[in-house]
């Protein structure tokens, strides 16, 4: 085997909370979709690893509470979905039905909207967060298999986003931002970076689902198809490019998440690493003042031509005039450049591989087929063509497409891939099979994780900012909320705490209220 | 900024090692071996069931 990973010295940390949640698609020999939920129901409580179970707490969580300062009656769901609903529904309660699980590495495990999800814990590294993604395909896979054994047909997980037959899913990044950045900059800041960024963080796609007309056989983006509006809280129909959920899973007066929904799930753990650390660029200029001074003209349609052109010349057009979508990232990078270049080592390779890479994708994008999915795939998929003397948009390249996000790696095209050296990877088997079972140690995802493998009997309830534990007869609650900076000296105390009293102690303590905003 | 999409270009998928476009500086060290035919991939790909994406059919998500 080649050895194409990169190897990079990391010592210092990105300056914000990050993660990744994967709806991943699941397919039962023998059943439909009336049947998924029990399915991916049956599918999470085979996992194997030690879990707390059924005691997530939503009381802090508000999906319909909008950044713009008010609130939606209602979320808009799916029609077709609510079809399916409203002809086979099933009775089981909530906690049933979302099968919650925390993981001892901080993770949390659930069943969402019928598809098993993967939330990795927070991690402020970015190659952390590399790690933890694809351990959420492990750990999945491992549930998969076991779920397999247990019913004796075949069942495969596909991290994707796109049934092709018009049913969409989610994965979602979070960013935790400064809540000073005002919502108007935010927004109009993001918006056309989101916009342009599937250029290289696309997942590529065979054919159109929405509005097939003209027949396009290849994507750049899965989740093109599904953008329906520029920005709202939306999530599950009229989907946007900008979420403006309200929901920063830290302190409100203090912070902000930025909920991406518009991205694609990446096989590829350098399109991962190079999306997610663009984007955390990009909030790093607004925290120092700078924002783009650019607005793109619809860009729902912006974002669905580009998608359908991968060949095409990528021209956007803006309030400036028509500008390539590689000039629009441009703009960002060379702000980034100009502010961070030298701050870092993670920061220095973002810019230059940001730069890299846009440069390529300007002058000879194939090049980049080991390294962003659309690429990758579309060569996988014309060598097949070529091979075989069948067309690009031959119905036979859909089953291909969904071979490439097969997360078994005896079976995926895209581990084929890696398997021949022929992708660049950022990890390695060790760092996510350690990833799996073990919390980063700098971020609070390390609580969680010691409360799972600890004190899980004493776990009431927990969330991404709460933990309430059963002490001493009386029920203790831990604030998370705050705890947002590097908690290395923290966690590692925590660690060598003898019981759950001087565990909790610790985390109650008032030194720990100054541990938030500590950096290493 | 200069716009020079129109100098796109594709070509097939390489069958030899790759020269990496960052030359020598960052990135990830050189294959020391050649890089394997593409029979492999091929063979994996014509073991897929083609009818695989016609039965896949998913709730709606997020």
């Amino acid at each position: 085997m080649l050895n194409l990973r990169v190897k990079i010295e990391y010592n210092v940390l990105v300056n914000r909370l990050l993660g990744i949640e994967t709806e991943y698609g699941l397919y039962v020999e023998g059943r439909g979709v009336a049947d998924q939920v029990m399915e991916a129901i049956g599918l999470l409580r085979s996992c194997p690893f030690p879990a707390i179970k059924g005691c997530w707490d939503y009381r802090l969580e508000d999906p319909r509470r909008d950044m713009r300062g008010f609130r939606v009656e209602h979320l808009a769901v799916d029609p077709q979905d609510a079809q399916i609903e409203r002809e086979h529904p099933i009775s089981l309660s909530d906690r049933e039905a979302r099968s919650d699980h925390v993981l001892t590495n901080g993770a949390r495990l659930y069943n969402d909207h019928a598809h098993p999800e993967y939330a990795t814990p927070e991690c402020r590294r970015l190659m952390d967060l590399i790690a933890y993604d694809k351990a959420g395909e492990r750990t999945l896979l491992a549930c998969a298999r076991a779920y397999q054994e247990k019913i004796g047909a075949t069942v495969k997980l596909y991290k994707n986003n796109t049934d092709y037959h018009g049913s969409s899913y989610g994965t979602h990044e979070s960013y935790l931002l400064r809540r000073d950045v005002p919502f108007d900059t935010l927004a109009s800041t993001m918006t056309p970076f989101l916009t342009t960024r599937p250029i290289y963080a696309g997942a590529g796609k065979v054919g159109v689902e929405v509005n097939p007309n003209p027949r396009v056989p290849y994507q750049i983006s899965q989740r093109a198809d599904f953008y329906m509006d520029t920005m709202n809280v939306e999530t599950l129909y009229r989907r946007p490019i900008f979420n403006t959920r309200d929901e920063p899973h830290a302190r409100m007066r203090d912070y902000r998440r930025l909920h991406v929904i518009c991205g694609d799930a990446n096989m590829s753990e350098y399109a991962t690493a190079l999306k997610v650390g663009a984007t955390a660029l990009v909030l790093d200029l607004l925290e120092d003042g700078w924002a783009a001074d650019l607005i793109v003209v619809d860009p729902v349609r912006a974002a669905q031509i580009l998608s359908r052109e991968p060949d095409g010349k990528w021209l956007v057009e803006t309030d400036k005039g028509i500008i390539s979508a590689i000039d629009v990232q441009r703009l960002y990078l060379q702000a980034a450049q100009t502010r961070f270049a030298g701050r870092d080592a993670e920061t220095d390779w973002v810019l230059s591989e940001w730069e890299t890479v846009l440069n390529l994708l300007e002058t000879d994008p194939e090049l980049l087929g080991d390294r962003l999915d659309w690429i990758a795939k579309r060569q996988l998929l014309s060598l097949f063509a070529e091979s075989e003397g069948v067309a690009l948009d031959d119905a036979t390249m859909i089953a291909l497409d969904l071979a490439y996000h097969d997360i078994d790696p005896a079976e995926g095209l895209y581990y084929a891939l890696v398997e021949q050296g022929r992708m660049r990877t950022l990890t390695s088997e060790e760092a996510v099979q350690h990833a799996m079972h073990h919390p980063p140690a700098d971020t609070r995802a390390a609580i969680r994780g010691l409360c799972v493998q600890r004190y899980a009997a004493q776990v009431e309830s927990i969330n991404w900012e709460r933990i309430v534990l059963r002490n001493e007869e009386q029920s203790v609650r831990l604030d998370l909320s705050l705890l947002t900076g590097n908690l290395r000296d923290l966690n590692r105390r925590l660690t060598a705490a003898v019981d759950i009293t001087e565990f909790v102690n610790l985390l109650q303590s008032p030194r720990r209220a100054s541990e938030p905003h500590k950096e290493a | 900024m200069i716009t020079r999409a129109e100098e796109r270009v594709r070509r097939p998928m390489p069958t030899e090692p790759l020269t990496r476009p960052g030359g020598d500086g960052d990135g990830p060290s050189k294959p020391d071996v050649k890089r394997p035919d593409t029979n492999e991939l091929l063979k994996r790909m014509r073991r897929i069931d083609p009818e695989q994406a016609r039965r896949y059919r998913q709730r709606s998500g997020e």
